[in-house]
């Protein structure tokens, strides 16, 4: 992949997961992890999502999710794990990962929240992830 | 000529060779002797949650400079082999190939074996437990005394107690975590019927001074355990070796790849080669301790008796963990300071007949990152992380170790390489699925008796065969006189003059760690071999 696609991509990652666009260095040392470790290009179905999600940034969540579920292995998943570890071992968003104490009803409503939205973004992620595969063949 | 060879430096060699030291006995030790100069001076001594504000190049440590730290796949063995300990596995596997499908083998050729990366419990065996070894707690417990003493154990007198013997230089107990210390308040409460049921909670015991000890520092609580070695207050195995290259007596010959051994008349003589020329180096003398962790000494032995293809047995814990949600930390507010250790055990004693123990640890979560978990959950990441941030500090993490005895499905063989490479080591681990029931029985009872403290058991992770990383039973101690055994005081059958001091003699397992164990026969061998010499 060019730098420009990696770049773009970890912009992608990196507003997905903490919602906001991540540091240049954030991005360059996600340039040369996917470089370290995925050297050969991606198969036809995982550059199909990626292309998918560089197109449509919108997607990279209901996508994230249903790979959760259907691929928790494939390249996509594998991405946004990194991502998530080039984020999480930054001081800028160390506070993003941190764990947090919370009282049982925020407990709750985090819980409830999130896991409504995790079961949506699955929902439209497993129709979206079908669609590319489809769109493949 | 010198008095004796000790091959490896894990925590079985160091300590074999203290007491042959002090005893004034000169040793060479051989060892090939890896070291860590890559992550070593990194990471910064402050606690975990300050360098994660502050620390640009957190990264290069807690992920890898090559990315290593980032596991993908399933839950693996050795979570807590993070990048600045990873070096611990360095180049074993070329050097000594093993053919072990379904069985998880981790070996060290580094300074201090998998010592580096040892989680410091301390769990000495009960005299009945020795008894069934041919020995017995009379003749180790002046050796548990010793290495204590060496090492700094800090624990306390508790509910533990009739499971672990007492050590007279124990220093106080670690502070446990909020966690921990809210389990231990509920279990106050509950410990009439805990008891009844057979269920023991208590402090660890953990080589960690609490006090300053040997120059090592008071420990700092900066949740660093799996990055960093702070003040050295938590027990490596290099301690040891630092003081003995002070000592007189005492070389230490790095670099040195070990082959086997020609048990001679009066003396020993070791077959080796340089690890970077490949140059062959003979040594020579009065006696041999062989300290290479249970798979290397397999295969020295097996090889210098010209015994391919002879199968020996083999004994690993079976080890579960499970993550558990402790409902009574919700809402409450962690304290920052704590350590990385284990901050709690508890024994599970079955009722008779089976007189059976289960060992559980429990951990807190944090410093082994977020994102680790993340990629188990079967959710979107970005939900992943917002749940797991509120919900990590009620995690309690039970890691459990279940006894293990030998059978006929549990052996290892060396074969002969074909070429002049190394010998392959094949080892074959199928536990019974007699033994696995009563494994997943006895977790049942375990996992009942925490939720009567309060924690619901989420999973229940079993990483595989081989994954506790307590190997034993190689070639193990018995009154009976076969070959490929090892006599009470540890010499190895067939020859004069040669000790095994690692995992390799203890015929079974009991569902504790073994390394304070391997450390304290290892102190029994320098004792006997410094008066045998003498």
């Amino acid at each position: 992949m060019s730098d420009a696609a990696l770049e773009a991509e970890a912009r992608i990652f990196g507003h997905y997961l903490v919602g906001g666009t991540p540091e240049p260095a954030v991005v360059a040392r996600y340039c040369a992890a996917s470089r370290a470790l995925w050297p050969a290009p991606p198969g036809a179905r995982d550059a199909a999502l990626l292309d998918f999600v560089q197109r449509r940034p919108w997607s990279v969540g209901p996508l994230d999710a249903a790979a959760a579920l259907l691929d928790p292995g494939g390249l996509l998943r594998s991405k946004v794990l990194v991502m998530s570890a080039l984020l999480e071992a930054t001081p800028a968003h160390a506070d993003d990962f941190l764990p947090r104490s919370a009282s049982a009803p925020a407990l709750l409503w985090r819980l409830a929240s999130s896991g409504t939205v995790a079961v949506l973004q699955a929902a439209v992620g497993a129709l979206l992830y079908r669609l590319v595969g489809r769109a493949r063949a | 000529m010198i008095d004796v060879i000790v091959v490896g430096s894990g925590p079985g060699g160091t300590n074999a060779a203290a007491r042959l030291v002090e005893a004034g006995r000169s040793v060479l030790m051989l060892d090939f002797g890896n070291r860590d100069a890559h992550y070593a001076n990194l990471v910064p001594s402050r606690s975990f949650l300050q360098l994660r504000h502050d620390d640009p190049e957190q990264h290069r440590y807690l992920l890898g400079d090559e990315f290593e730290g980032i596991p993908f796949g399933a839950v693996r063995v050795g979570a807590q082999l993070t990048p600045p300990r990873s070096y611990a596995l360095a180049d074993a596997a070329d050097r000594m190939p093993v053919e072990a499908p379904g069985f998880a083998v981790s070996m060290s050729l580094a300074r201090g074996g998998l010592g580096v990366a040892w989680g410091a419990g301390v769990f000495p065996f009960s005299d009945d437990e020795l008894r069934s070894m041919d020995l017995d707690l009379a003749t180790m417990q002046p050796h548990y005394d010793a290495v204590a003493a060496r090492i700094g154990v800090a624990g306390a007198q508790d509910d533990l107690l009739p499971f672990y013997p007492p050590s007279p230089t124990m220093m106080p107990a670690l502070d446990a975590d909020t966690n921990g210390t809210e389990l231990l308040a509920r279990y106050q409460r509950h410990r009439a019927a805990l008891n009844a049921a057979g269920f023991h909670l208590g402090r660890p015991r953990i080589a960690v001074c609490s006090q300053a000890f040997r120059g090592r520092e008071e420990y700092a609580y900066y949740d660093l355990d799996f990055w960093a070695d702070v003040g050295r207050s938590i027990y490596r195995p290099m301690w040891t070796l630092d003081e003995l290259e002070r000592m007189p007596g005492f070389t230490y010959r790095p670099r040195c790849l070990v082959r086997g051994f020609v048990d001679q008349q009066g003396s020993v003589r070791v077959e080796a080669t340089h690890a970077d020329t490949g140059v062959p180096e003979r040594h020579e003398a009065r006696a041999l301790v062989l300290a290479a962790g249970t798979f290397g000494t397999a295969r020295l032995v097996l090889r210098s008796f010209e015994r391919y293809d002879t199968l020996v047995p083999v004994v690993s814990n079976p080890y579960t963990y499970v993550p558990t949600l402790n409902l009574g930390m919700i809402g409450r507010a962690t304290r920052d300071a704590r350590s990385s250790q284990g901050q709690l055990t508890a024994i599970l004693e079955r009722e008779p007949p089976q007189h059976r123990l289960v060992q559980a640890q429990v951990f807190s979560y944090r410093s082994l990152l977020t994102f680790k978990l993340m990629k188990e959950l079967p959710l979107a990441a970005r939900q992943s992380r917002r749940m797991l941030q509120v919900l990590m500090p009620c995690f309690a993490i039970l890691g459990i170790h279940h006894e293990d005895r030998p059978s006929p499905a549990k052996t290892c063989m060396l074969r002969r390489s074909p070429e002049n490479g190394p010998d392959t080591l094949v080892i074959r681990y199928q536990p019974s699925e007699a033994e696995e029931r009563t494994q997943r029985e006895d977790e049942a009872v375990l996992l009942r008796c925490f939720r009567k403290l309060g924690c619901i058991a989420l999973r229940r992770i079993r990483p595989g065969n081989g994954s506790s990383i307590h190997y034993a039973g190689t070639f193990p101690i018995t009154r009976e006189d076969r070959p490929l055994t090892c006599d009470r005081d540890s010499r190895l059958r067939g020859t004069r003059s040669v000790y095994l001091a690692d995992g390799s003699v203890f015929p079974w397992l009991p569902p504790k760690g073994l390394t304070f164990n391997i450390m304290a026969n290892a102190d029994r061998v320098g004792a006997i071999l410094a008066e045998r010499l003498g």
